[in-house]
């Protein structure tokens, strides 16, 4: 697979435009975390076709005992993030959020307590190393996948 | 007071897509109502039926979480900020318990206890009890269907035919049930809902169940033999648990009967004797033993049937039997085995039970013969409609005038036993109107019939009760005609 800009799989829906400092951010974030899972938001802009996220601020995550397996971003950091990006004129578009050797798929309890309208991008890290970025879209009843751009090539 | 409110993107489709609006409101409840007037579906969103704020959105006013402030009456002034924000969460984790139960509750319906009485009434929804055999065995709804939920996959198919019938689970509280229901749905049984609150909100409300009586281990053990009989089984074993068989005598004739109805495991076991052991009872009397020479017949009985089976309950009547004590002592039991020696005792057994309609197993020894019968008031004869009275003295010799071989009421005895048991079981063809005799010389068994005397004075239909008559042992007449009644 080439390395830089690879579309995986086009799904249908919005695209996921990660530019290369969020990637980066949540790439660190989600390793430096692991095992546990971590969270954060992506800031940017929405658009029809896709949701274009210039900067990802990572999110302190409150559930303590089921970190490896859980997470509950803390309200005021999103409340700090959406602030900061008002001030600069964008928008908190989504939310990350690792599976520590899980695969990067929506779970049951990701459903229940998903929202719509949002970009859900799940990163797997595989024994430590960020593996698989998969991007999600609630609509409602469940999750469909949405293509990623930007990130890493998910063969790495 | 002019409050600016932060609308996430997953609410902006109630905005019209705006992610600022600006509301006059002197609370933050005020504030809710306000922005559901002008956006239709706000407060959904917001609160729960109760009108409080759901669980996974938070208010900030100006970065305080409401709920460190005074709640939704958190009053507001010109110039706040009010961010709604959705809680965030998830994560790769399996549901906990408690969310896999929420789910449950929320997808598989639930019917309460009177419309399941209902439904089962009117004959229209199967009933399932998925609890274990010995919460079922405690007592369960009739007519329920019994599915453990430890083989309730695999046994579905065979106990229920219909994938399209009405079905019902219940467990004992409601949550078994919800797991065992969500099972069958699976199984593709698309008519299918949990009983709410189980078994015990069925008894709390007071509706009928059944409470099947079952033998425990030891007895399980002991009766094996028993319970593959096909006309015993573990029916019949409760059957002869549940019986109380009064033995007259606790001699030849007694002592075989008492050891084979307590090894059967006959519940309650009387023994009428006054008598003490004697040496020469040693000859047949395996009731008793050599170093029990003179104690009192009943407790050597006891004390062997005890050690034979400890489960039996023994009763012991140490006392003549007569007029005044027999209705006493034959109330509780529910036959007599007669094994008396002497006739007046045999009259007075009769009578009792023609009185008492209690069926009377009769058994008789002469030296090397020996009959047996049962006397059944109303299904046949008594013993008085085959000898209305006592025979004179000469024709009715004691053991002890004329002898008797020792293991002859061994015979008689067990036949008799084995009657009693036939009684007990509903099983066979009792010696009802039909007398068993024995020759152990010839070694010839052969049955007469025996009729009821339509004009018998004790048993004839509609016949009132003459008396009971304590015949002084061998006196040509009775002392006087009419005693109690």
């Amino acid at each position: 697979m080439p390395a830089g800009e690879a579309e995986v799989a086009a799904h249908g829906g919005a695209t996921l435009r990660l530019a290369e400092e969020a990637v980066a951010v949540i790439r660190a974030h989600a390793e430096r975390d692991y095992p546990h899972e971590c969270c954060g938001v992506m800031v940017g802009r929405r658009y029809a076709g896709a949701w274009e996220v210039e900067y990802a601020r990572p999110a302190r995550n409150l559930i303590t005992e089921r970190a490896r397996d859980r997470y509950l971003l803390d309200p005021h950091d999103f409340v700090n993030a959406d602030r900061e990006a008002r001030g600069r004129g964008l928008d908190i578009v989504g939310v990350y959020h690792s599976h520590p050797d899980h695969p990067a798929r929506a779970s049951e309890t990701d459903r229940e307590n998903a929202w719509p309208a949002l970009a859900y991008l799940i990163v797997n890290v595989q024994g430590g190393r960020a593996r698989d970025w998969r991007a999600w879209e609630y609509d409602g009843e469940g999750f469909q996948e949405r293509t990623v751009a930007g990130a890493p090539g998910n063969s790495l | 007071m002019s409050v600016t409110v932060r609308i996430p993107t997953p609410l902006r489709t109630l905005t019209g897509g705006a992610d600022e609006v600006q509301v006059s409101a002197v609370s933050v409840r005020a504030l809710i109502e306000t922005l559901e007037e002008r956006h239709h579906g706000f407060k959904a969103q917001l609160c729960d039926a109760e009108g409080k704020l759901r669980r996974f959105v938070n208010l900030y006013l100006n970065d305080e979480d409401i709920r460190f402030q005074q709640g939704l009456d958190t009053p507001l002034k010109s110039g706040d900020v009010l961010a709604i924000v959705p809680a965030i969460a998830g994560g790769a984790g399996a549901p906990t318990w408690h969310e896999v139960l929420k789910r449950l509750k929320k997808e598989i319906p639930e019917v309460d206890v009177p419309e399941v009485a209902a439904l089962r009434g009117k004959g229209r929804a199967a009933i399932v009890d998925v609890r274990d055999k010995e919460e079922y065995n405690e007592g369960h709804i009739e007519g329920a269907i019994h599915l453990p939920r430890a083989f309730l996959e695999m046994r579905a198919e065979s106990a229920l035919h219909d994938r399209g019938a009405s079905i019902v689970v219940h467990c004992a509280s409601g949550v078994r049930s919800l797991l065992a229901a969500e099972s069958l749905r699976r199984l593709g049984y698309t008519d299918v809902r949990s009983m709410a609150g189980g078994f015990s909100r069925w008894k709390d409300q007071g509706l009928p169940y059944v409470k099947p009586r079952v033998l425990g281990e030891t007895e399980r053990r002991r009766y094996a033999r028993h319970l593959t009989i096909p006309e015993v089984g573990e029916q019949g074993q409760i059957k002869l648990l549940d019986s109380k068989v009064l033995l007259i005598g606790a001699g030849g004739l007694g002592s075989p009967a008492a050891v084979y109805l307590a090894a059967a495991g006959v519940g309650t076991l009387g023994l009428v004797d006054f008598d003490v052991v004697d040496e020469s009872n040693l000859q047949r009397q395996i009731l008793h033993t050599a170093d029990r020479v003179g104690k009192p017949k009943t407790e050597s009985a006891r004390q062997t049937l005890l050690a034979l089976n400890p489960g039996v309950n023994v009763r012991t009547f140490e006392e003549r039997l007569s007029s005044a004590n027999v209705e006493r002592i034959f109330r509780d039991f529910d036959l007599v085995l007669d094994g008396s020696d002497n006739f007046p005792t045999r009259y007075l057994v009769n009578d009792a039970c023609v009185k008492l309609s209690k069926p009377n197993v009769h058994g008789s020894v002469y030296r090397f013969e020996g009959q047996v019968t049962v006397f059944w008031p109303r299904h046949g004869p008594c013993y008085r409609c085959l000898y209305p009275e006592p025979p004179p003295p000469e024709l009715a010799p004691s053991c002890a005038e004329a002898g008797v071989l020792g293991v002859l009421p061994g015979v008689i005895g067990l036949l008799e036993a084995v009657e009693a048991i036939k009684i007990i079981l509903g099983k066979g063809r009792p010696l009802v109107g039909r007398l068993l005799t024995y020759d152990a010389l010839r070694a010839e068994f052969r049955k007469l019939v025996l009729r009821r005397d339509p004009n018998c004075q004790y048993c004839r239909d509609g016949a009132e009760f003459p008396g009971y008559v304590d015949y002084e042992q061998f006196c040509a007449r009775p002392t006087e005609a009419v005693t109690a009644r």
